[in-house]
C-alpha cells in the first residue's frame, strides 16, 4: 500500500466524508521537495511553509513555544495545514485531555500531505475541521471545552480569508453564549473623538452584565488644555507629556486598588510603554480599540507592544503595519452606534424649525470639506453647516449654524433626526474625498441608527455593514447635488432606505455587538482567564456544580448570592462580614490566607 | 493571649520575616523553651530561611512557609477553587500536626495574624483576623508605637518579643552549633589561616543602607595597610556581586590578595560557616550582623537611615555600633576609628557619630556610650514593670 492509501485507509474510519473528497481531490497545492537534512519540507506559491533546512526541528520550536500555555481540557484549534510537522510536535508533548482540531481550508492542500508522509498513529487523535468557516467553527461550538486558536502561520497564512471568516463566526458563536460577568476597567482619553466612543463602550459593556470601572482622564480636560496654551511648543509639549505620565500612573494606582479582567483602552487614552509594560510584568491583560485613522494619528507605532490586544477599524496593510511595529494580537473591529443615544427622536415644530434643513452637515471645518461644500450653496434646496473649526471657510458663512461652536450629541441628535437628508463626508486633508477611503467612521452607524437618510463618500469597507438598498453612497462629490435632488423628491423610497439602515444597525451594528466580538476573541485568545469568565465558570451555579464533593467550599459558595460571579475577594469578604463573634473553620481561613497573597497585587504602583 | 497552662502539649513560633528578624527572635525562642523546658518549641518561617535556625536546640522542628507558593495558589484559584483548597488542605496535611495549643506570633500584621489562628487548636474569632485594638499585648501596642512614634525608646526589639512571649530575657547571647558545610574550593582557605579575619556586609535589604562601594575600598585599604595579619571577607547576595566587584576594582592590586569576594557565591549554611570563621563582623545590614553574634563574632555596626541601636543594634555583649543621628546619609565614615577599636579595642568617637558599645543584663541588651548611666537607661525596668508586672516582681523577688 503506499503512502497515499494508507493515510486514507486512516482517516476513512473516522472521517469517511472528508476521505472521499479527498480522493476525488487532485492536490498540486504544495510542492513537496526535500530540505536541506534531507526531511520533506514544501513549499506553497513559491514560499515555503516549512523550514527548508530542518522542518522538524522548526515544528518542535513552534510546539514548545505553545504548549505551555495549553490547559488539560482545553481544545487547541490550528490554522495551518501545511505538512502538518507542526500538528505532530504539538500533539506530542500535549497531555491526552488537551484535544487537538486542525483547520482544513483547503482539501487539495491535505491531498498533498497525505501523499508526501505517512501519518502516524498521532493523527488518530486530531479531529480534521472541514467544510464552510461557519461549518468549522458551529462543529466546535458544541462542547463546553474552552478553545484555544494556535496559528501556524508559514502555511495558515495562504488561507487568511478561510480563517478570518472563521475566527469571525467562531466568535458569534461564543458571544452567543456568553454567560459570566468580566471586570473591565475602560481607561478613556483626556478629550477628543474618542470620549463618547467610551461612553458607548462603557454603556455597551454594562448592557452585556459585565462589571465597568470607567477611568475617566475627561475631568483632567480643563487642566491638559490650559497647558495647550503655554506659546513656547517646548514647554507646552513637556507639560502636556508629564501629565499624561501622571495620568498613566493614576490608572496604576487605580488598577490596583481593584485589579480587573481586562484593561481596556480607548484611542488617546493615556497610558504610556512603561506602564503597559509593567501591567503585563503584574500579569494583567490589556486590550487598545483605536478608533482612529491609524495613518493620520502614528503613535501606535511607539505603543504597539505594549497592549496585548489591538483593535482597529481598518483592514489591509493596517494590521500589518501594527503588527510590524511590535504589535502580538491585531483584530478588526469596526465602528458602531448606540442606540440608547442614536435614536429616532420626535421633535417639535420649532426644533424641526431651527435644526432642519434639506440638506445638513454635521462636522469639523477639515480641508475637503471646506474645498467641496461651497458647490452646496445656491442650489435650489437648503443647506446647513453644523460644527466647529470653520474659521476662515468665509464662502460658507451663511450657512454655518451657532457661529461654527462645537454641537454637543443631544443637539447633533436633533440635527440628524430633523434633515431631510445628511451628508456624511469622511475627513482628510487633501482636496477632494479620501483616496484611501476604506474604514466607515461612527456618523454613517448613528445616522443609520438613527432611522435618518444620509449620502456618504463610498468607502472600501462599507459593503460589509450596508447593502445599497441600505445606503446610498457617492464616488465623487460631483454626484452630490444630483443624488440630493434625486432623493428629496422621493420621500417613500428615502423612507425605506433609512428603515431598512436603521434595522441593519440594530441587528448587527450596536456598540454591545462589537464589544461582544472583542470579548469573544480575547476570550478564544485567552480560555482559561478571560474566556473562562466568559464561559460563566466563575459564577456561583459552575462553581457549586466543580464543587460538588468539597462540602466546606460547598457551604461557602452557597452563602453567596444566587446568580452572581464569585472570586475569592468576594467568599473572603463574605468570611470577613460574620462578624467578631462568629467562629471560623479552617477552610475559612484559608480563603483569608489565599485572599492576602492573591491581594498583593496592591503593591502594583 | 491567654494565659499559658501546664498541661499545653506544644507551642509553636510564628516568625516570617527577614533574616535580621529570624535570628533576633532568638533569645524569646531560648527563655520561652527554657521556661517551658518539658514542652516541645516548633518554628515557622520564611521557606528560604529555614537553615538558618535549623540546629537550634530550642527548636523542636522548623515549619518552612513558602510565600511565593501562597501567591501561586492564591492565582490559581480562578482557575479552579476547588482544587486549589485541597492543595492548600493536602499541603497543610503535610506539615503533620499543625494545631498547638499555644502559638507565639511575632508578626503582628494581617497574615502573622491569621496564620496564628491556621495553626491554633482552640476556636478563633472573626474580628481576630484582622488587627483590632482589643485584646492584643501590651507588648504588641508599645512596638507599634515605637514603630510610629520613633521616640526614645531602649527596650531591644529582641527582648520586646520575649515580653510579647511572656517570657523574661535570659541575660545571654544566644549561640548557634555551626554545621560545617563545603565551602567553593577556593574560599576553603577562609578563616583556616591565622590572622585577623573580619567579614564585610558589603550590601543592605534597604537601599538607604547601603554604604558605597567606595567607602567599603577606603575602610579595606586602611585595615589592611594598618593590619598586617588582616584577612577581609566580602559578604552578599547575588545582588551584592556588582558592589563586590567594585570594592575590588577600587582596592589597591596588592592588597587585593587578603580580599575574599564570597558575594553572591554561598548558601545560608556556607555563609554561616565563613561568619563562624571570622574574628569580627562589620556592615551596615542587620541581617548578617545578627546572624555572624551568634555564630562566635564580634559585631561592629555602622547604623544609619532608620537602623536605630537601641531597637536592633547586635545582641550580647562587647559589639559595638556607630550610630549616625539623622536619617540622612552620613556626611562622612568612621574609617580609622572603627579600625582602631577592631585592633586595639579602643574607644574613639568619629565626627558626627556616636558610639556604643553593647550589655547585658536581667533585661536584655543594653547599649552605653561610655557616659554614667541615664535614666534613659533605667527606663528598661519601668517600661518591664508596666507592660509586664508579672515578669517584673518574679525578677525583683
Amino acid at each position: 500500500m503506499n503512502v497515499f492509501n494508507e493515510n486514507i485507509t486512516r482517516l476513512a474510519t473516522r472521517y469517511p466524508d472528508l476521505a472521499a473528497s479527498i480522493k476525488s481531490a487532485g492536490g498540486g497545492t504544495l510542492t513537496v521537495e526535500p530540505a536541506r537534512n534531507g526531511t520533506p519540507s514544501a513549499r506553497r506559491s513559491g514560499r515555503w511553509v516549512h523550514s527548508a533546512y530542518d522542518p522538524i526541528r522548526e515544528a518542535e520550536t513552534w510546539a514548545d513555544s505553545h504548549a505551555q500555555s495549553c490547559q488539560a481540557g482545553e481544545t487547541i484549534v490550528i490554522a495551518g495545514v501545511g505538512l502538518l510537522y507542526h500538528v505532530e510536535a504539538l500533539r506530542k508533548r500535549l497531555s491526552p485531555d488537551c484535544a487537538i482540531a486542525v483547520l482544513i481550508p483547503n482539501i487539495d492542500e491535505f491531498h498533498d500531505v497525505l501523499s508526501a508522509r505517512t501519518l502516524g498513529p498521532w493523527s488518530e487523535h486530531i479531529t480534521w475541521l472541514f467544510g464552510t468557516p461557519s461549518e468549522s467553527a458551529q462543529g466546535l461550538t458544541t462542547t463546553d471545552r474552552p478553545l484555544r486558536c494556535l496559528s501556524y502561520t508559514p502555511a495558515a497564512q495562504p488561507d487568511a480569508d478561510f480563517h478570518h471568516a472563521f475566527q469571525q463566526v467562531l466568535r458569534r458563536t461564543i458571544a452567543s453564549h456568553i454567560g459570566g460577568q468580566l471586570t473591565i476597567t475602560l481607561v478613556g482619553p483626556i478629550y477628543g473623538g474618542s470620549l463618547p466612543i467610551a461612553r458607548y463602550v462603557k454603556r455597551a459593556l454594562e448592557t452585556l452584565g459585565h462589571k465597568v470601572q470607567w477611568i475617566d482622564h475627561s475631568l483632567h480636560a480643563a487642566s491638559y488644555e490650559a497647558m495647550g496654551t503655554l506659546r513656547d511648543a517646548r514647554n507646552r509639549q513637556l507639560m502636556q507629556s508629564r501629565m499624561a505620565e501622571v495620568l498613566s500612573q493614576w490608572t496604576l494606582a487605580s488598577l490596583a486598588e481593584s485589579p480587573p479582567d481586562l484593561v481596556l483602552s480607548l484611542a488617546q487614552a493615556p497610558l504610556t510603554l512603561p506602564v503597559l509594560e509593567h501591567l503585563r510584568k503584574k500579569n494583567f491583560v490589556t486590550a487598545m480599540w483605536f478608533v482612529e485613522n491609524y495613518r493620520h494619528l502614528t503613535y501606535w507605532q511607539q505603543m504597539a507592544p505594549g497592549y496585548d490586544y489591538w483593535f482597529v477599524f481598518q483592514r489591509g496593510q493596517c494590521p500589518d503595519a501594527f503588527r510590524q511595529a511590535g504589535a502580538k494580537n491585531v483584530s478588526y473591529l469596526p465602528m458602531a452606534a448606540d442606540p440608547t443615544i442614536h435614536h429616532p427622536m420626535t421633535l417639535s415644530e420649532d426644533d424641526r424649525r431651527d435644526y432642519g434643513a434639506d440638506v445638513s452637515f454635521v462636522g469639523a471645518g477639515y480641508a475637503n470639506r471646506r474645498r467641496l461644500f461651497p458647490t452646496l450653496l445656491r442650489q435650489p434646496w437648503s443647506f446647513k453647516l453644523w460644527g466647529n473649526e470653520w474659521e476662515g471657510a468665509d464662502d460658507l458663512q451663511s450657512v454655518l449654524q451657532l457661529n461654527g461652536t462645537r454641537i454637543d450629541t443631544p443637539t447633533c441628535m436633533k440635527v440628524f433626526n430633523a434633515t431631510t437628508i445628511n451628508l456624511n463626508l469622511h475627513s482628510t486633508t487633501g482636496v477632494g474625498v479620501d483616496p484611501q477611503a476604506d474604514f466607515v467612521n461612527p456618523r454613517t452607524f448613528e445616522l443609520a441608527a438613527c432611522g435618518a437618510f444620509q449620502l456618504v463618500d463610498r468607502r472600501s469597507l462599507l459593503p460589509e455593514f450596508f447593502s445599497a438598498q441600505e445606503i446610498v453612497s457617492f464616488q465623487t462629490f460631483d454626484e452630490v447635488p444630483g443624488l440630493v435632488g434625486q432623493w428629496l423628491g422621493d420621500s417613500a423610497a428615502r423612507q425605506a432606505m433609512s428603515d431598512a439602515a436603521q434595522t441593519r444597525v440594530l441587528s448587527a451594528h450596536t456598540y454591545a455587538h462589537r464589544m461582544k466580538d472583542l470579548l469573544s476573541h480575547i476570550g478564544v485568545s485567552q480560555p482559561d482567564r478571560v474566556g473562562a469568565v466568559l464561559r460563566g465558570d466563575r459564577q456561583q451555579e459552575a462553581l457549586l456544580t466543580r464543587c460538588a464533593n468539597d462540602p466546606p467550599l460547598e457551604a461557602l459558595l452557597k452563602e453567596c448570592p444566587a446568580g452572581q460571579r464569585i472570586e475569592l475577594k468576594d467568599l473572603a469578604a463574605r468570611v470577613r462580614a460574620k462578624g467578631p463573634s462568629a467562629t471560623l473553620k479552617r477552610e475559612e481561613l484559608m480563603v483569608l490566607m489565599l485572599d492576602e497573597y492573591r491581594s498583593e497585587t496592591r503593591d502594583l504602583v | 493571649m491567654l494565659p499559658e497552662s501546664a498541661t499545653e502539649s506544644r507551642a509553636l513560633v510564628i516568625q516570617q520575616a527577614r533574616l535580621g528578624d529570624l535570628v533576633q527572635s532568638l533569645p524569646a525562642i531560648e527563655a520561652v523553651q527554657a521556661r517551658y523546658p518539658e514542652r516541645p518549641l516548633d518554628l515557622l518561617c520564611s521557606a528560604p530561611l529555614g537553615p538558618v535556625l535549623a540546629r537550634s536546640q530550642a527548636i523542636r522542628r522548623i515549619i518552612p512557609w513558602d510565600g511565593a507558593q501562597w501567591r501561586a495558589w492564591a492565582d490559581q484559584w480562578t482557575q479552579d477553587p476547588a482544587a486549589t483548597l485541597r492543595t492548600v488542605q493536602t499541603f497543610l496535611a503535610s506539615l503533620g500536626e499543625i494545631e498547638y495549643d499555644r502559638v507565639y506570633n511575632l508578626n503582628q500584621h494581617a497574615r502573622g495574624i491569621l496564620m496564628a489562628h491556621l495553626f491554633t487548636s482552640h476556636s478563633v474569632e472573626a474580628d481576630q483576623t484582622r488587627q483590632a485594638d482589643s485584646g492584643v499585648s501590651p507588648w504588641t501596642v508599645y512596638l507599634q508605637q515605637v514603630a510610629k512614634e520613633r521616640g526614645e525608646n531602649r527596650v531591644h526589639l529582641a527582648d520586646a518579643w520575649c515580653g510579647l512571649c511572656g517570657v523574661r530575657p535570659r541575660g545571654r547571647a544566644p549561640m548557634l552549633d555551626v554545621q560545617r558545610v563545603a565551602l567553593p574550593e577556593d574560599l576553603a582557605a577562609i578563616g583556616e589561616r591565622k590572622g585577623l579575619w573580619v567579614a564585610l556586609v558589603t550590601g543592605a535589604g534597604d537601599s538607604a543602607r547601603c554604604v558605597s562601594p567606595s567607602v567599603w575600598a577606603s575602610w579595606i585599604q586602611a585595615f589592611l595597610t594598618q593590619v598586617d595579619d588582616g584577612q577581609v571577607v566580602l559578604i552578599g547576595s547575588g545582588q551584592e556581586r556588582e558592589a563586590g566587584q567594585a570594592i575590588l576594582e577600587a582596592t589597591p592590586t596588592l592588597l587585593q590578595g587578603r580580599i575574599w569576594d564570597t558575594t553572591g557565591r554561598t548558601t545560608l549554611p556556607q555563609l554561616m560557616t565563613l561568619l563562624a570563621r571570622c574574628r569580627w563582623v562589620v556592615g551596615a545590614d542587620t541581617g548578617p550582623l545578627h546572624l555572624a553574634t551568634t555564630l562566635g563574632c564580634r559585631a561592629l555596626g555602622l547604623y544609619f537611615a532608620r537602623a536605630r541601636v537601641h531597637e536592633t543594634g547586635p545582641y550580647g555583649k562587647g559589639h559595638w555600633v556607630y550610630q549616625y543621628p539623622t536619617q540622612a546619609q552620613p556626611a562622612s565614615w568612621p574609617i580609622n576609628e572603627s579600625i582602631e577599636l577592631i585592633c586595639g579595642g579602643r574607644r574613639r568617637a568619629a565626627p558626627g557619630w556616636s558610639l556604643w558599645k553593647s550589655h547585658l543584663d536581667q533585661w536584655g541588651v543594653f547599649f552605653d556610650d561610655g557616659t554614667a548611666p541615664q535614666a534613659l537607661d533605667l527606663q528598661r525596668a519601668t517600661i518591664w514593670q508596666s507592660l509586664s508586672p508579672t515578669l517584673y516582681e518574679s525578677a525583683a523577688a
